[in-house]
């Protein structure tokens, strides 16, 4: 361990620079500005006029990098939702939630952690804004794919069988079930690659909503079509145990759909087992969030 | 539908030696050249990548990393270390760089000269400190900490910076230098960003340069930057090498070459062949 800590006027030095660089860019005249009359006194104090530019418009350049370099990952992040929007509007709330939620970690990728959810506050009702809460969702689960860790798939053996119904399926970080309401994964994979930072049309709604599972595989990640009810048991699996989620499926089944149910279960579990969409059985209760789906 | 960002061969060979000659020329690896890399395996002297894209637990990163390793040595360059940071170095964050480090054999991992973050906060940028004895021992105290934690050589790279604190005592090379000398690691020579310093901040790069042991230089950093209207300089590692910055390459090769050589392009990334042809200039240059 190195025992020595920075001098108290480093510290107050670097807290007055960082307060530079994290004001907020203007936007009021249709581009992004530094506001450099926002700066402390003393924070120009700290710094010296260069050859060509006063001390205050050297700091601007750090101002404009960390804006810049954040609105980047975000995009990168979001870039399904950064499109729906356009980029413009994307970087205000993006801008929002980074300065309600300033990075800390050295992971420059966890900058956008749960950007989803302050969007879905920002959002009002209607529904492009639903599509964008949809959109955000996809893009966070896409991106919690990529940065799962390896996990093997759970492979039951006889002794799970006899125990699965009082057990609660672990999800796979590799795996995520997403469902859309608008084609948004075809819209997705339409822009992949695509450059542009103007907003792209929303497509018209979708009759029925499309259930998902988005798996990791070594050759990409591909998108698995569910039926409906099995992307809804797949949704509740997440919580609970089989025998309560299977209950909690029945109760908003219709007679014919219930008489099928036993049979459909037995074919959606093992499939799930087959897609690697579990990683291991658990006996204690769901604390988590529920990573990975889209919440209708 | 597959994703074309992740597809990879991993059809990899016995993993070649970690070792670099010492006038190796290598190509920082980005992800845009991933499809042209894992289809053709050009000829590189070796890659170097940044450390904190590949310290996490994901795996498509870490299978990528282990495909390059099979066939290139890897040398790792973070930028997250926070060395002038007003906090204790990160112990979990170096137990993890040091795994990192192993798993690829690096032959070296280096560095900034700077400050990352503050009270909690990252700002995601290579900040400048004022230039004090003060922060020479400290830095330096540090960063002998974090060879002794690597146990394989570490280097500090110097910054480019638009800024000057007033309270600043020495230049920048003496500052730099004596940290080196103080923690006992060695120089990652960015002459881009010594380049793009004198010009925004009015000093001679050669006295830069003549400043340098080059006996300590584990690499050197050539990349492009951006010239603004007023004539300052930004360092976006956005354009090819500018003729000023491979002249004082090739000055620097004169005092002090064989040197490891890499070049650094992170926005508008060319295609990897037009990358590796500008990499390859400096083998004209330094003739």
């Amino acid at each position: 361990m190195t025992a020595r800590s920075a001098p108290d006027w480093l510290v107050e030095l670097q807290g007055r620079f960082g307060a530079v660089i994290r004001t907020p860019l203007d936007r009021s005249s249709g581009a992004l500005r530094a506001t450099v009359s926002a700066y402390a006194p003393a924070a120009l104090d700290d710094s010296l006029d260069g050859p060509r530019r006063p001390a205050a418009e050297r700091l601007a350049v750090y101002n404009r990098q960390y804006w810049f370099r954040l609105f980047g990952v975000m995009q990168t992040a979001f870039p399904l939702t950064a499109r729906l929007l356009g980029h413009w509007h994307f970087n205000d709330h993006a801008a929002g939630f980074l300065l309600a939620h300033p990075p800390h970690a050295w992971d420059l990728d966890r900058a956008p952690d749960g950007f989803e959810d302050h969007l879905d506050g920002a959002l009002g009702e209607g529904d492009m804004n639903d599509a964008l809460r949809e959109a955000s969702r996809i893009d966070a689960a896409w991106r919690r794919l990529f940065r799962a860790p390896a996990t093997a798939p759970f492979r039951p053996t006889a002794e799970d069988a006899a125990r699965l119904l009082d057990a609660r399926l672990v999800p796979s970080p590799a795996v995520a079930v997403v469902v859309e309401r608008w084609p948004l994964l075809e819209l997705k994979a339409t822009l992949a690659g695509a450059r542009g930072e103007s907003a792209v049309a929303l497509p018209p709604r979708l009759a029925d909503a499309r259930w998902w599972a988005l798996a990791r595989e070594p050759g990409g990640v591909r998108h698995l079509p569910l039926e409906a009810r099995e992307g809804e048991l797949l949704a509740l699996l997440r919580r609970h145990t089989v025998r309560d989620a299977l209950a909690r499926l029945e109760a908003t089944c219709s007679d014919a759909e219930r008489a099928s149910l036993p049979m459909n279960a037995q074919r959606w579990l093992a499939r799930g087992v087959e897609r690697g969409v579990w990683c291991g059985l658990a006996t204690e209760p769901h604390t988590g969030d529920d990573q990975g789906i889209t919440q209708l | 539908m597959p994703d074309p960002l992740i597809t990879l061969s991993t059809d990899a060979p016995r993993r070649v030696a970690a070792a670099l000659a010492r006038d190796a020329l290598g190509l920082g690896l980005r992800i845009p050249h991933y499809g042209y890399l894992f289809e053709h395996w050009p000829e590189v002297g070796y890659f170097e990548v940044i450390s904190e894209n590949f310290l996490g637990p994901a795996l498509p990163p870490r299978q990528r990393l282990d495909a390059v390793r099979a066939r290139y040595p890897v040398v790792l360059h973070g930028v997250g270390l926070n060395l002038l940071g007003p906090d204790p170095l990160d112990e979990a964050y170096l137990d993890a760089l040091c795994r990192l480090a192993d798993h690829v054999d690096a032959p070296f991992v280096t560095d900034h000269l700077c400050w990352t973050g503050t009270r909690g906060l990252s700002h995601h940028d290579l900040l400048p400190a004022p230039y004090v004895p003060e922060l020479v021992e400290l830095a330096a105290e540090r960063a002998a900490h974090v060879q002794r934690r690597l146990g394989r050589p570490f280097g500090l790279e110097n910054l480019s910076s638009y800024v000057e604190f007033r309270r600043s005592t020495m230049t920048e090379w003496e500052f730099y230098t004596s940290v080196v000398r103080a923690a006992g690691c060695s120089f990652m020579l960015d002459v881009n960003n010594i380049y793009v310093s004198s010009q925004n901040h009015g000093f001679d790069p050669a006295e830069y340069l003549r400043a340098i042991d080059f006996s300590r230089v584990l690499q050197v950093h050539i990349a492009g930057h951006t010239r603004e209207p007023d004539g300052t300089l930004v360092d976006t590692h956005d354009h090819p090498v500018v003729a000023d910055v491979w002249a004082l390459y090739a000055s620097a090769w004169r005092m002090g070459g064989p040197f490891p050589t890499l070049l650094e392009w992170d926005e508008r990334i060319p295609p990897m062949p037009d990358a590796l042809a500008e990499l390859a200039k400096a083998r004209a240059v330094r003739a």
